[in-house]
């Protein structure tokens, strides 16, 4: 479905990112885990359309997709949620998804039973401008924006980060909902979300995948993953 | 003092028809543009032109020069601005710099460097506390005001507007929902443009015009622009009304430091924010 093969992305001089392969199956949800800097948003952001690859090759159900502007990669299906938790702010939380609605061509109606589906409670917050949300909240809302149209590759960076228990439960209910429904590419930190969740895990160290671990029991070794971090 | 206040009103005014063109291209595409005070000052001789075509009307030429205008933005943000887009602002200030240049050198060539008046086409005063005051100048100010409130219903209630507000704070992210920011840009930039042209041909009657009359605007216009706050909306409308009262009553007592004083201002409120960003 998404194969990225040899890809290079640097900010000017800088490399971020050497020669990284990549596969995505369809349906599946594939965890990115590493230290800081080791250029996993990179990674995301060039997915997403918003970098451009130095060099290498990303391809989406055998079309080549690198270097492609975001609007026309999110036409396609892909959503991008950065780590930033960055909505519109001074949009009330029904215009944020009015938004996305518009750009996927989707009628608002389905879009917000969408939204509402995920996450019910907000119908709370329908008409508040989405800045006076909490960082949880806003976290559920851009997710919720990604999910609107027909999305087939999410890219989610960092979905639990600084936020409380209560609401990292929230987001592992709706992420364990996509399963199956979507395909995804998860950053996170958050090790006992990972080992429910992934399919597969990616660790990245220095711009590079430095191992893929697929088997089960090896996902639920939490001690081993830990190394990682 | 009374008149003195209706001129820093009308002044205002102006100054806010320029600006909010200026204010959206830089918070939207993080664009200088001096570009604009060419369309400024090409709109008011067009006016002019179109004034002898209609007669001495008004209302037809100041439609005419703004409608007349709006390709000439269009090719200026196709062709220039969305070339600059992501460059650094060097890139952009020497583009559009040249674009001004090139504008305020047409004038001279098809029209000539002398001044050329405008009549005030009420014509009118009313009396207040034994003072004329034009109705010109109140009508200018009264359609700042419409103008404000209608940009606010645009950008609140219309979908393009809110695509806009959000694009002013996260481009990417409304990139990402599949929406070409670039379109919608375009669509801002010939507004502002034709905004500005209407800013131009209303106080063409109180001042007059002249080649160079882009420049002048727009040193002014960035003081107002930086004021208010870069892309931001309400501050442009507040920051241009306080310094064209600025401008007005400076110049009631030192008419040659009317213009230095919106600097000094400028130079305040940056000195503010530069604390006040400090102790945050």
């Amino acid at each position: 479905m998404l194969q990225i093969c040899d890809l290079g992305v640097a900010y000017g001089h800088a490399k971020v990112i050497h020669d990284l392969n990549l596969t995505l199956n369809p349906g599946e949800m594939v965890f990115i885990v590493g230290r800081n800097g080791a250029g996993k948003t990179t990674l995301l952001k060039t997915i997403a359309g918003l970098l451009k690859p130095m060099k290498g090759s990303i391809t989406y159900n055998d079309q080549s997709i690198a270097g492609q502007p975001p609007e026309k990669l999110a036409r396609l299906g892909f959503r991008f949620v950065a780590q930033d938790k960055k909505v519109f702010s001074e949009l009330t939380v029904r215009s944020n998804i009015e938004l996305a609605a518009y750009g996927a061509g989707e009628p608002m109606d389905k879009a917000w039973s969408k939204v509402t589906q995920i996450y019910p409670k907000i119908e709370e917050f329908r008409d508040m401008p989405a800045g006076n949300l909490s960082g949880g909240q806003r976290e559920i809302l851009l997710i919720g924006r990604a999910l609107v149209g027909d999305p087939k590759v999410l890219l989610i960076d960092e979905p639990t980060e600084g936020l409380a228990a209560i609401v990292i439960q929230d987001i592992f209910r709706i992420l364990s909902n996509m399963r199956n429904a979507v395909s995804a590419i998860i950053v996170e930190q958050n090790l006992s979300i990972v080992k429910r969740l992934a399919d597969r895990i990616y660790v990245m160290k220095e711009g590079n995948l430095i191992r893929e671990i697929a088997d089960k029991s090896e996902i639920a070794d939490s001690t081993q993953l830990e190394t990682y971090l | 003092m009374i008149q003195t206040i209706v001129y820093g009103f009308t002044i205002g005014a102006i100054l806010y028809f320029f600006s909010v063109g200026l204010a959206l291209t830089f918070g939207t595409m993080r664009i200088i543009n001096f570009a604009h005070g060419m369309v400024y000052a090409v709109g008011v001789y067009l006016f002019i032109a179109f004034l002898k075509v209609f007669d001495d009307s008004f209302l037809l030429a100041l439609a005419a020069s703004v409608i007349a205008m709006l390709p000439v933005a269009y090719i200026i943000e196709r062709f220039i601005i969305r070339r600059l887009y992501g460059e650094g602002l060097d890139y952009a200030i020497i583009a559009t710099y040249g674009v001004l240049l090139i504008g305020t050198d047409a004038i001279k060539m098809l029209w000539g460097t002398t001044s050329q008046p405008v009549n005030d086409p009420v014509g009118i005063s009313i009396e207040v506390a034994e003072f004329g005051l034009p109705v010109y100048r109140i009508a200018i100010f009264a359609c700042a005001v419409v103008l404000f409130l209608a940009l606010r219903v645009f950008f609140k209630r219309s979908i393009i507007g809110r695509i806009v507000v959000a694009a002013l704070e996260d481009s990417d992210g409304v990139r990402c929902l599949g929406l070409d920011v670039n379109k919608y840009f375009s669509i801002i930039f010939v507004l502002g443009s034709a905004l500005a042209v209407l800013g131009g041909i209303l106080y063409a009657p109180i001042s007059s015009a002249e080649p160079y009359m882009g420049f002048h605007i727009l040193l002014l216009a960035f003081a107002v622009v930086i004021v208010g706050g870069m892309g931001n909306l309400n501050g442009t409308f507040v920051a241009a009304l306080a310094l064209g009262m600025v401008m007005a009553i400076t110049g009631r007592f030192w008419s040659q430091a009317a213009n230095a004083m919106v600097f000094v201002v400028m130079a305040l409120v940056l000195i503010v924010r530069s604390r006040k960003l400090d102790t945050d």
